[in-house]
């Protein structure tokens, strides 16, 4: 591992000015772009097919990769024997997964990233814990996918886990209540996915039922199934406070490509990169970086990646970031809003028109 | 019993055994009818005035216009003769693709000319200019002036029922099946009755081959107007319409086809500027991720982008890069340095070659050459996805109708 990556690990996470924060990542990007190149063929034959532009001084010069083609190829910086295990994306029935290789030092990595993350947000204790999902989910290791990679990555962060759902996805209202009855006072962690917290959870709840003033919720998933019932981020978080008393709310982005990057929603209702990662939004008409406010397509970079030529990856997601936090209120970095799935146009001509990508956005892991 | 939605002659539910007994009645016509023709011209009139801006209904309309159709007729004519007269088939299914919003058109009016009743399945995603020109339709039956054609005519939009397709299968003397594989190999499932025959249309690609030379003596106005030919070629339907090439092959040597390349491409990507051709980002994106696959897999060098409108990808060896494609200005080019090289590298799949700079001796050569192993029509740069009743290898007024031989040699009695 280089110095600068431990750095950026070591350092109060969202605590870089953009600059300097830019300069320590460039560095680690393009060591990581040299790696990759040497150690993986395919991506060095399209790095000769699109050679990136000369300076390479910007994050934003740093080639990225369409992050679809995880679906199709299988793309390794290391030999076979050093891959310690694959991660898959979770997809319906019929569509293509993504295929992740990681060795033992990206598993690491990994590990210490989300945690570097989580710790800045909850501090250095695990908490209490309440899950808002079924335990069936992370028991049946039959069906293990990202949804059960999500709890099992969280649960690592709190203690005394209570899954608050059933296998029915029923409201276990006397658990609840006996949970929040026994850390009463004490701050506790609640995670979920941010539909079954709505759906399952929010919805379910009477005002004054749960006091849940003490809680951190950390939620992810994105918004899509909440959009078709007009719920949004400041809904979403207003009825939190109104039933519950709940204050500290945080969404959070990240995807299977990508693990232990993940941007964390901060106070300002934005979603931060960590130190180790950042995003760029791209014009889709040209590919060039888009302006401040401006809404594009999101390329995510993060130094993580080095069993996989993942450092920079372009999503199929939109989004837009409304300007840089200042590192002095505890949230630098770009203020990013995501803003969904790129809409699929509608395919002409003549012959079969599949209905195409898998439709993804954000799945936590 | 099992009902389909019925859009014309009047749009309204029907029980498709009715639809079939009704139709069936009806008794098919003489080849190109005065009444026929007659319509032919009127509906081009209102569709010339009620689908002005869209380019695929307009380019129906100049297909129908009175000498288009004229011509047809003599065609028609001279697949007859002495003792060979054209009939009718009698019912015929036509399934065009979902997406190309005018096919349907060409095969039922063509069909219709011919004499034939006809029942047109239209898919439940059929186009905006689908279904604009089935209402000028139902309109112009509306006014009553074509009461056969009207009579021979059911169009029905249905998704995929297997009990609709079998019923309609089972009362057609020709099954005409507009492509993708994937559909012929679904609608092959519904058996057709013995007589019948089936003509299909199933997934092509298409290519154009220039000489280096010849392009590069024309003088920059001409290299415009062919790089805007060109642009009609390849960008309509995005590039995605079976005609629209996906290759490019320069006839020379190679310094001479590296530069001529260079030329017109860089020219083709003002063109799309220039009509601001839009490119949607899901699109975008798919471009993105088919040309970092294509340089995986397949031999290409230093491609060209041109932002998201336009990326060349020169293949430094031939690779055989048909099959699944994103469509939205991606090319591949590829040197040969003879016309005749480009033989060995065609094959069934190859529909339309789309030339400029060369013989008619030579092209004539190539083809013949070939002998059936690919390639259906060789067109001018512009041409490539303009219809014509020849289409796939098919003389679609000889296959939409059967030949009745007569015979007058006097039998020898003696």
């Amino acid at each position: 591992m280089t110095v600068s990556l431990d750095d950026l690990l070591a350092r109060r996470q969202y605590s870089l000015h953009q600059i300097e924060k830019e300069r320590l990542l460039g560095a680690e990007l393009a060591a990581l772009t040299e790696r990759h190149r040497r150690a993986c063929a395919a991506y060095a034959r399209i790095l000769d097919t699109f050679p990136p532009s000369a300076e390479a001084g910007k994050l934003a010069d740093v080639p990225y990769l369409p992050v679809s083609l995880f679906k199709t190829h299988h793309l390794a910086s290391v030999p076979d024997e050093e891959i310690f295990k694959t991660m898959t994306s979770s997809g319906t029935t019929g569509q293509a997964v993504s295929r992740v290789v990681l060795d033992r030092e990206t598993a690491d990595l990994q590990t210490r990233a989300l945690a570097a993350i989580m710790t800045t947000l909850l501090g250095p204790r695990r908490l209490p814990m309440v899950i808002v999902d079924g335990r069936h989910v992370v028991r049946d290791r039959e069906k293990f996918n990202a949804r059960a990679a999500g709890v099992l990555g969280m649960a690592s962060f709190g203690r005394q886990h209570f899954y608050a759902l059933d296998d029915e996805m029923t409201l276990d209202r006397r658990g609840l209540a006996d949970f929040l009855g026994r850390f009463a006072g004490e701050p506790i962690l609640i995670f979920g996915f941010t539909f079954m917290v709505w759906q399952y959870l929010v919805q379910q709840l009477g005002p004054g039922e749960a006091d849940l003033s003490n809680a951190t919720l950390i939620h992810s998933g994105g918004w899509k199934a909440l959009q078709a019932q007009a719920v949004d981020n400041a809904t979403f978080k207003r009825t939190l406070l109104e039933l519950t008393g709940l204050t500290r709310a945080h969404n959070f982005y990240g995807m299977v490509e990508q693990v232990g990057s993940v941007f964390l929603e901060g106070p300002d209702g934005h979603l931060h990169p960590p130190n180790f990662a950042d995003v760029i939004i791209r014009d889709p008409a040209t590919w060039d970086e888009a302006p401040v406010g401006r809404t594009g397509v999101i390329e995510v970079v993060s130094a993580l990646p080095r069993s996989y030529p993942g450092h920079a990856l372009l999503t199929e997601d939109l989004g837009v970031v409304h300007g840089i936090g200042d590192p002095a209120t505890g949230w630098g970095g770009k203020q990013l809003e995501v803003l969904g799935r790129v809409p699929r146009a509608e395919l002409r001509g003549c012959g079969d028109t599949h209905a195409g990508e898998s439709a993804r956005t954000a799945m936590p892991v | 019993m099992t009902t389909v939605r019925r859009l014309l002659p009047e749009a309204a539910d029907a029980d498709v055994a009715d639809l079939l007994r009704e139709l069936t009645a009806t008794r098919a016509e003489a080849p190109f009818r005065a009444e026929a023709m007659d319509f032919c011209a009127d509906f081009a009139q209102r569709l010339r005035r009620e689908a002005r801006g869209l380019p695929e209904a307009q380019a129906l309309a100049f297909w129908l216009r009175g000498a288009g159709i004229r011509r047809l007729a003599g065609h028609f004519a001279e697949l007859g003769g002495d003792g060979v007269v054209l009939v009718p088939r009698g019912t015929a299914l036509h399934i065009p693709p979902a997406n190309v919003d005018t096919i349907f058109m060409y095969s039922w009016l063509l069909s219709t000319l011919v004499g034939n009743r006809n029942v047109v399945r239209l898919s439940d995603r059929a186009g905006e200019q689908a279904l604009l020109i089935v209402d000028v339709l139902r309109d112009l039956f509306r006014a009553g002036n074509h009461p056969s054609v009207q009579a021979s005519t059911a169009v029905v939009q249905y998704g995929h029922d297997r009990q609709i397709t079998d019923a309609l299968s089972a009362a057609c003397d020709l099954r005409v099946v507009w492509g993708g594989d994937a559909t012929i190999t679904e609608i092959r499932r519904s058996p057709l009755p013995p007589h019948a025959t089936e003509l299909t249309f199933p997934d092509r690609f298409s290519l154009a081959v220039f000489r280096a030379g010849s392009y590069l003596a024309l003088d920059d106005a001409r290299r415009d107007r062919l790089a805007q030919r060109f642009y009609n070629d390849a960008y309509a339907f995005d590039q995605l319409g079976c005609s629209s090439p996906r290759l490019v092959v320069w006839v020379g040597d190679q310094a001479t086809a590296e530069y001529a390349g260079a030329d017109l491409f860089d020219r083709l990507a003002e063109v799309t500027r220039e009509r601001d051709y839009a490119v949607a980002t899901s699109t975008a994106i798919a471009k993105l991720a088919y040309t970092r696959r294509a340089a995986i897999d397949w031999p290409v060098g230093r491609a060209r982008s041109y932002g998201s409108r336009l990326t060349v990808l020169p293949l430094d060896r031939y690779a055989d890069v048909r099959g699944e494609f994103c469509g939205g200005g991606v090319f591949f080019q590829f040197r040969v340095g003879s016309l005749g090289d480009l033989a060995s590298r065609i094959d069934r799949r190859d529909q339309t070659l789309v030339q400029f700079g060369f013989e008619a001796a030579e092209l004539t050569g190539l083809v013949r050459e070939l002998n059936g192993r690919g390639i259906d029509r060789v067109v001018p740069v512009g041409e490539a996805l303009t219809f014509h009743h020849i289409w796939d290898g098919h003389d679609l007024l000889q296959s939409f109708t059967r030949r009745t031989t007569i015979d007058l040699t006097e039998a020898h009695l003696t």
